[in-house]
């Protein structure tokens, strides 16, 4: 049956728990990996992905037990041959590389050591020069900067993104036919993302390694798999190539999950437009510096600027996003809206009140018209407390309710968010996450606030829990007239809620446009590269081949001079090395600050001028 | 690095400031008159009376401690009140006995005991490793497997030996029914090895049992459930990384438990007569002589500023995010 390319054939494989005689994780899996094939496999959370991933390395164990089935590589049986067999394979033919990067290896030692190590444990054979010669080849193929200094140095020394490709490294070290990716971009900025999807395409072709490409997220298995596997509930539903997959589902589920996944661009593809409404929130060049000691001085500081500069009207009624990648400020700044933190220069108005003007008496009045609401539904509401005291707890706060009104306002806020009122003496132990989230939501609104500050608040949720969110969200908006501020780094959800975008870049706010104008043209050359990282079935009108970026972006302490986009910008001009640019407002409301659109601008108005 | 040992040694001299001022302090208000207790109690009171203007005994205490800090810094600790430079304790002879005033230096009496204090806790570190780290280690690889309950009585059991019971026992054993090993005073290396024996069971429950917990938290970590999956054999994933992991808590433990050592250190010697630092203290304390008292217990927690710092620089080179 195994056709003579397969390198890895899998035969009837179950994996069940051991206490447990007739749970399934893994139920009776079969498919072979050709040679130099990427094989994808899709599936959502719990599906059985990882223990799959695992399973195939005889790398499972307690509470997990194999229940069946085979795993051929070659002609060796990898479930039964002796430990001195099997590490000769896995590890060495067999490469594995996991979703976790800054957990995968030792925090003690510096990264080359480790490699040094795998290399030799798996080929005794080989000098601790030839290793670390070895090492510093793969490290250079996955174009980390300057491989000779990094290799001494340790993981916490590296962002998610370099991290994942020393792991890359790390499994392609001994020129596997075999690698299993289990999931890697899912814990990574979609830029960087997208730039390891890129990678492991080039190394593809540099390597010739079957792969079996393992992840929850259907577009990116699409770019990359020459077949496509669908795992539900550790079965296998589907097998087609991506094409057929997505063009001609067969399998229920399958119809599902491409039913679910968010669109961001087509024909019948629009944001919500913006509205014109007075302001409710107007925040004016603030910035925020934090500093820091330096490693090994005694008080030499590092000054880490987080928000350098931000303006930005928030009008009642709307829904704003701020995107931008890990590190760009997005949670600074919305510690600063909620006032968490006082911003060094600059104001923020609320209602036209200057903030900073308040005394603590009045702010904490003020503060009940805006609310925070926070990503973690687990560390965000204390575990010995019930739910209804957990709402109560702002209306004892500010004095507002007490006794049976306050146990009304509470029930009726329970309600309003679709929470059953008899959780009320209930802890909240058990709780889902969209639950617990619900209260956090309730939380906030039993004080009637104007404006809700969501940071990334739904991220941690599912499609579908997301989705029921956001009904609720709006049902909310339309009864409230409440105003959102969606800080997210989730394109798809800011596509579809959002009246206005804002993208942030290195604590400022590179362009600020409406949503339809934002995704469908973008001034702004981050922007573009933002939008060209975001995995997506839609015919995508920004290819990554083309505005993709490399690199990470610059550490906080150290901004360059100039347009500080400028170190990573395609399009660079030699005035960008000098010149900051200012914000530029544009025809339709929005405002972008680089020096090209300006050029731009300046062009087209003398043509016009020449014209009349 | 360096900065961090500029910071650490400062912060180590004002600890060290404080404690001395506080000792100092402490035996200045103790009843008991320092000129009385050197010339005896036969002497007349004129007598008495020179002796406390000559050793500067009449000057305020703040004056006393700036003269004692001034000897210090030229390492002059004083010298004893009973000690002659001979030997023999001075205790019965008259007030004009010339071997009064031949009184032993105090650093010259801590400094030849050192030796020997060093060599039983050093000793008994390695008794305490050698039974805790097998047994830590696999109380740690499988907890609530027997490993693990074989570690938690072990530690049960050696928690709850009083040590002088455990000591006068060994001796009784090995010394008088069997006659192994010799059990009181000290002519050789081999009268070191009951008395450390009996501080290494002292100390080793605390090693099995934060080996045995940091082994366990370490072996769940990502990177050692990975590690088999990248190629690293097993014996080599529990030698490199998981103890090299599960050291710091380790020597963070040992820095702390440095004084309940000493602790036990004093009964160890008195025990079995063991002419070290803990003897010395407690002849001083029970013939109030002062000096020495001071002296030791600046020298100790000299010691102990210093261990605190060599364990915080090790656990800072093992782990290198650690801040210091």
């Amino acid at each position: 049956m195994a056709d003579n390319n397969s390198i890895l054939s899998v035969r009837n494989l179950s994996v069940g728990l051991e206490k447990d005689p007739d749970a399934r994780i893994i139920d009776d899996i079969s498919f072979d990996l050709g040679g130099g094939k990427v094989l994808g496999l899709i599936g959502e959370a719990g599906s059985g992905k990882t223990v799959l991933a695992r399973a195939l390395i005889n790398g499972i164990g307690s509470p997990l037990i194999y229940r069946g089935g085979d795993v051929h590589y070659q002609d060796k049986n990898i479930l039964t041959i002796p430990i001195n067999e099997l590490t000769k394979i896995r590890g060495n033919s067999i490469g594995y590389i996991g979703s976790n990067p800054a957990g995968a290896l030792d925090p003690t030692v510096p990264i080359g050591g480790q490699i040094v190590e795998k290399l030799r444990s798996v080929n005794p054979s080989m000098s601790r020069k030839q290793a670390t010669d070895r090492a510093l080849e793969v490290l250079t193929a996955v174009r980390i900067p300057s491989p000779e200094v990094r290799f001494h140095e340790y993981p916490f020394q590296f962002s998610g993104g370099m991290m994942q490709r020393v792991m890359i490294v790390d499994a392609l070290v001994t020129n596997p036919s075999v690698l299993i990716a289990d999931n890697i971009t899912q814990a990574l900025d979609v830029t960087v993302a997208a730039q390891i999807i890129r990678l492991i395409q080039d190394l593809r072709d540099q390597f010739s390694t079957a792969i079996l490409f393992i992840s929850s997220s259907l577009p990116v298995v699409e770019t990359i798999a020459d077949e496509v596997m669908v795992l539900q509930q550790g079965k296998i539903v589907e097998q087609a190539t991506p094409k057929a997959l997505i063009t001609k589902p067969k399998h229920e589920y399958t119809k599902s999950l491409l039913s679910r996944l968010p669109r961001i661009w087509g024909k019948d593809i629009k944001g919500p437009d913006a509205v014109e409404t007075p302001n409710l929130m107007s925040v004016e060049d603030v910035h925020r510096t934090y500093y820091v000691r330096k490693k090994g001085t005694f008080r030499d500081m590092n000054a880490v600027q987080a928000v350098r500069g931000v303006s930005l009207d928030i009008r009642e009624g709307e829904n704003i996003g701020v995107v931008g990648e890990s590190g760009c400020g997005k949670s600074t700044l919305t510690r600063l809206l909620a006032w968490l933190e006082e911003p060094q220069t600059g104001t923020i108005k609320f209602n036209g009140q200057d903030l900073s003007a308040l005394d603590q008496k009045e702010l904490t009045k003020l503060r009940q018209q805006f609310q925070l609401l926070l990503q973690d539904p687990y560390s965000s509401l204390p575990s010995r407390m019930s739910v209804g005291r957990i709402i109560a707890e702002p209306l004892l706060i500010h004095g507002i309710a007490e006794g049976t009104k306050l146990k009304e306002r509470v029930r009726a806020a329970m309600t309003e968010v679709g929470l059953d009122p008899s959780l009320e003496n209930q802890l909240t132990v058990g709780l889902s996450a969209g639950q617990r989230q619900r209260i956090n939501i309730a939380r906030a609104l039993v004080l009637e606030p104007k404006l809700m500050i969501l940071d990334e608040t739904l991220s941690s949720l599912d499609q579908v829990e997301q989705s029921k969110l956001f009904e609720l969200f709006d049902k909310l908006q339309k009864t409230h007239g409440f105003t959102y501020i969606f800080i997210s780094h989730d394109m798809a959800l800011v596509r579809k809620v959002c009246h206005r975008v804002a993208v942030m870049y290195l604590g400022r706010i590179v362009e600020l446009a409406e949503n339809n104008t934002l995704f469908e043209n973008p001034a702004h050359p981050y922007s573009r590269a933002l939008l060209s990282a975001v995995p997506t079935l839609d015919v995508h009108p920004f290819k990554s081949d083309e505005y993709l970026l490399e690199g990470e972006p610059p550490s906080p302490v150290h901004i360059p001079p100039g347009c500080s986009y400028r170190t990573r910008c395609p399009l660079a001009l030699e005035i960008c090395n000098r010149i900051d640019p200012k914000a530029t407002m544009l025809a339709g409301g929005g405002q972008v600050s680089c020096h090209l659109v300006d050029q731009d601008q300046q062009a087209q108005s003398e043509q016009a001028a020449t014209v009349t | 690095m360096l900065s961090f040992l500029t910071r650490r040694l400062f912060q180590g001299a004002i600890v060290l400031l404080i404690v001395t001022f506080a000792i100092f302090t402490l035996l200045r208000v103790v009843p008991g008159d320092p000129a009385r207790l050197i010339v005896g109690g036969m002497a007349p009171d004129e007598v008495v009376v020179q002796k406390a203007e000559e050793l500067g005994l009449n000057d305020p205490i703040p004056v006393q401690f700036i003269r004692y800090l001034g000897d210090l810094a030229q390492g002059d600790l004083g010298n004893s009140f009973f000690r002659p430079k001979s030997g023999a304790t001075v205790g019965a002879a008259a007030f004009d006995d010339p071997s009064r005033d031949e009184r032993a230096e105090v650093r010259d009496l801590i400094f030849e005991r050192i030796p020997l204090t060093l060599q039983l806790a050093g000793l008994a570190v390695v008794f305490a490793l050698l039974m805790s780290f097998p047994l830590g280690v696999a109380a740690g690889l499988n907890p609530g497997r027997w490993q693990d309950k074989l570690a938690f009585f072990t530690g049960s059991v050696f928690v709850s030996i009083p040590n002088f019971w455990l000591g006068i026992v060994l001796a009784q054993l090995f010394s008088v029914q069997l006659g192994i090993l010799p059990s009181l005073g000290y002519k050789g290396f081999e009268y070191t090895i009951l008395p450390a024996f009996v501080l290494a069971v002292g100390i080793s429950p605390f090693i099995i049992r934060t080996l045995s917990v940091s082994i366990a938290g370490v072996m769940q970590e990502e990177f050692i459930n990975v590690a088999p999956l990248r190629g690293l054999r097993r014996a080599r994933i529990v030698a490199a990384h998981a103890i090299r992991n599960a050291s710091i808590p380790l020597l963070n433990l040992f820095g702390i438990q440095l004084g309940s050592l000493l602790g036990v250190l004093l009964v160890v010697e008195l025990i079995f007569d063991y002419p070290g630092l803990g003897r010395l203290t407690i002849n001083a304390v029970l013939q109030r002589d002062f000096p020495i008292i001071q002296g030791v217990a600046i020298f100790i927690s000299a010691a102990f500023v210093f261990i605190n710092i060599i364990v915080d620089l090790a656990a800072s080179y093992i782990d290198p995010r650690l801040e210091y």
